[in-house]
């Protein structure tokens, strides 16, 4: 099922990109012009993700092995959640700023993965994200978001 | 200067207090990586490449190779000891190296592991001088036809020899290169997938995408497969020396490990792991024992530990030669070689004289470095397993994060990160190497540029690619590689039936 899904991903990137290309100026063979190699690139991926496809469809050779063992208990959950992090993470530093970010972070991730009481994680939290804003926001002097609170 | 002048030269660049420090800093966080799973070479490269803007080219450099060499040595400690490989390129030394952890000889496997890495890097350092002089004095003759075909070359064979399927390969080259179309395109600044982003123009950053690929989908990877406890066998200072006649059965094992490592390594793909089975194969092959393989024969330590390091000293010829990166870990130090403003390629050697053979050097004093430490160090090393994991993927992540943003203090690095990152995850699951995706996007720009450059020369006739011997030599070998497999095998089938009904 995930090669089909990845197969059908693949084929609508690469239709997307190939449709993408063909808007830049062509230019000619003797002066290729800006559109010139992405189309190129575009017609072998579209070539290379049907190809994919068909294999996929035809339950084929190109992800064998790929699944497996059955997932543990609780295995995908622990994945969202760390997904959902890195998302939330991005999603948010703009707006309340690094620290509370990184916080917030820390302490949803070694709650759940590490299966841990309230008091570790948000200790680690707090721990995690001073040191990492005092290494990175002051010895080093990268200017970490603030959010819109600070700003 | 002649090889052995260039490296008296790079001897002095290399132990210079900085630089010495550098190597001693990239060889000890190499080998801390190599001994945890979860971070490997490439993704601690990436993670330490902006660490790296305030120092000098050389020593920049001099310390991410350290990790990746380095990255070596560590992931044997847990192959032997917990029969855990901390990275992909010690999964072979893990089968007769645990064994013998078992059989109480985990000592001797160390140290035969150690000392084969670094008769192994000290070869790999002459395999350098005289490989990558010779092959850049080759390539002044390279024009942009030559160029073209050896990244056409260079990416057939990276398809056929990653992990997986050709198509798979294919498919991620083709990733690869369409991301390396994002941004303003180099001739006439034309605005490509930007879609008006400002940052977008710039294109999509390496370390980020590398970042994702390699460290955040390889904790995805750890948090679905749940918390792991390594019960660790201890190892006595006085238990590291190895008998006599294990001596003598590792001798040419490190000796055959060591060449096949560094040829191996000068191939397009992922060198050091395929060193590694090749080295093990051939040591299995050629033994007069071959059922002790399995069961703790030292020959299946030594061949392929001295291959994977053989192989990190090989795949810095066509990176220091020819300015083509052939492998993720060469696609980052081509990175830091650019940051800095320095242009690699065949008159890195002439032009920069300090880094080329600086770096070369350092390769030779963090391979003793390395013996130095993880021998002594071995228990202190290994202590680092003990720290949870789930305490360790957090922190990995985080630093990811502060790593990307800190690169160009940009949004857009941090979802390039998560965007990859989960893209990798996904990939993992479908059985698919990323490693072609990153060295096409490396080498994507080049192969545009000369592409162009090349139709430009010939008004716009493909034959010229035909007409010069080594464009036309090098696209032969590209094809051969592809199509040579197929071809082997429907000739194979085609004999099967005859010889059984003769």
């Amino acid at each position: 099922m995930i090669e089909r899904l990845a197969a059908v991903a693949f084929l609508a990137a690469s239709a997307a990109y190939t449709a993408g290309a063909w808007t830049f100026p062509l230019g000619t063979a003797a002066r290729p012009g800006p559109g010139f190699f992405p189309v190129a690139v575009g017609g072998f991926l579209c070539a290379v993700a049907l190809l994919f496809a068909a294999s996929a469809f035809r339950g084929g050779a190109p992800a064998e092995g790929a699944a497996g063992a059955p997932p543990e208990p609780g295995a995908r959950g622990r994945v969202r959640v760390t997904a959902l992090a890195l998302i939330g993470f991005c999603l948010l530093v703009p707006w309340a700023g690094y620290p509370v970010v990184a916080f917030l972070f820390v302490t949803a991730l070694i709650k759940r993965l590490g299966d841990t009481g309230w008091a570790v994680a948000l200790l680690a939290g707090i721990a995690c994200a001073a040191a990492s804003a005092y290494v990175f926001g002051s010895l080093l002097g990268v200017p970490l978001p603030r959010g819109v609170l600070l700003d | 200067m002649s090889p052995l002048e260039g490296l008296g030269f790079g001897f002095g660049v290399a132990l210079a207090p900085a630089n010495l420090l550098a190597c001693f800093v990239g060889v000890l966080v190499g080998t801390i990586v190599g001994i945890l799973p979860g971070i490997g070479p490439v993704g601690a490269m990436a993670l330490l490449l902006p660490s790296t803007y305030a120092m000098s080219p050389t020593t920049a450099l001099i310390m991410l190779a350290g990790i990746y060499y380095g990255s070596m040595y560590g992931g044997s400690t847990t192959s032997i000891l917990v029969n855990v490989p901390g990275e992909a390129a010690s999964v072979v030394t893990a089968i007769d190296g645990y064994q013998m952890a078992r059989k109480g000889r985990a000592g001797a496997a160390l140290c035969v592991a150690a000392v084969g890495s670094f008769v192994a890097g000290s070869v790999g350092v002459v395999g350098i001088v005289l490989f990558a002089s010779w092959l850049a004095e080759l390539a002044l003759q390279f024009g942009p036809p030559e160029y073209f075909a050896l990244t056409v070359t260079g990416l057939a064979l990276l398809s056929r020899l990653s992990g997986g399927s050709v198509l798979t390969g294919f498919l991620m080259v083709g990733i690869g290169l369409a991301i390396g179309t994002v941004g303003m395109e180099s001739v006439s600044g034309f605005p490509r997938f930007t879609f008006g982003s400002v940052p977008l123009s710039q294109g999509i950053e390496l370390v980020p995408l590398i970042m994702g690929l390699y460290g955040v989908a390889e904790i995805l990877v750890l948090a679905e497969e749940g918390i792991r406890r390594a019960s660790i066998a201890p190892v006595a200072l006085r238990d590291l020396f190895p008998t006599r006649l294990e001596w003598r059965q590792s001798g040419w094992p490190i000796a055959r490990g060591s060449a096949v490592g560094f040829l191996t390594g000068l191939i397009p793909g992922p060198a050091t792991v395929l060193a590694t089975f090749i080295s093990y194969m051939l040591e299995r092959r050629i033994s007069r024992t071959p059922e002790r393989f399995g069961t703790g024969a030292i020959e299946g330590v030594a061949g392929p530990e001295a291959a994977n390091n053989g192989a990190t000293a090989g795949a810095m010829v066509p990176l220091l030669s020819l300015g083509i990166p052939f492998s993720p870990a060469t696609a980052i130090l081509l990175g830091a070689l650019v940051i800095h403003g320095i242009q690699p390629g065949p008159m890195l050697i002439s032009a920069q004289p300090d880094v080329f053979w600086g770096v070369v050097a350092s390769m030779y004093v963090g391979n003793f470095l390395l013996l130095l430490l993880n021998l002594p160090l071995v228990g202190v090393f290994v202590s680092v397993l003990r720290l949870p994991q789930y305490v360790l993927s957090t922190l990995v992540l985080l630093l990811c994060l502060v790593g990307a943003y800190s690169l160009s203090n940009s949004l857009l690095d941090l979802w390039v990160l998560v965007a990859f990152g989960l893209a990798g995850y996904g990939f993992r699951k479908l059985s698919i190497d990323p490693a072609p995706l990153i060295v096409a996007v490396v080498l994507g720009p080049i192969m545009e540029k000369t592409l162009r450059q090349t139709l430009f020369m010939a008004h716009g006739d493909w034959r010229l690619l035909a007409y010069r011997p080594l464009s036309l030599a090098l696209l032969l070998l590209g094809a051969a590689v592809l199509v040579g497999p197929l071809v082997w095998t429907a000739l194979r089938r085609r004999r099967a039936p005859a010889a059984s009904a003769a």
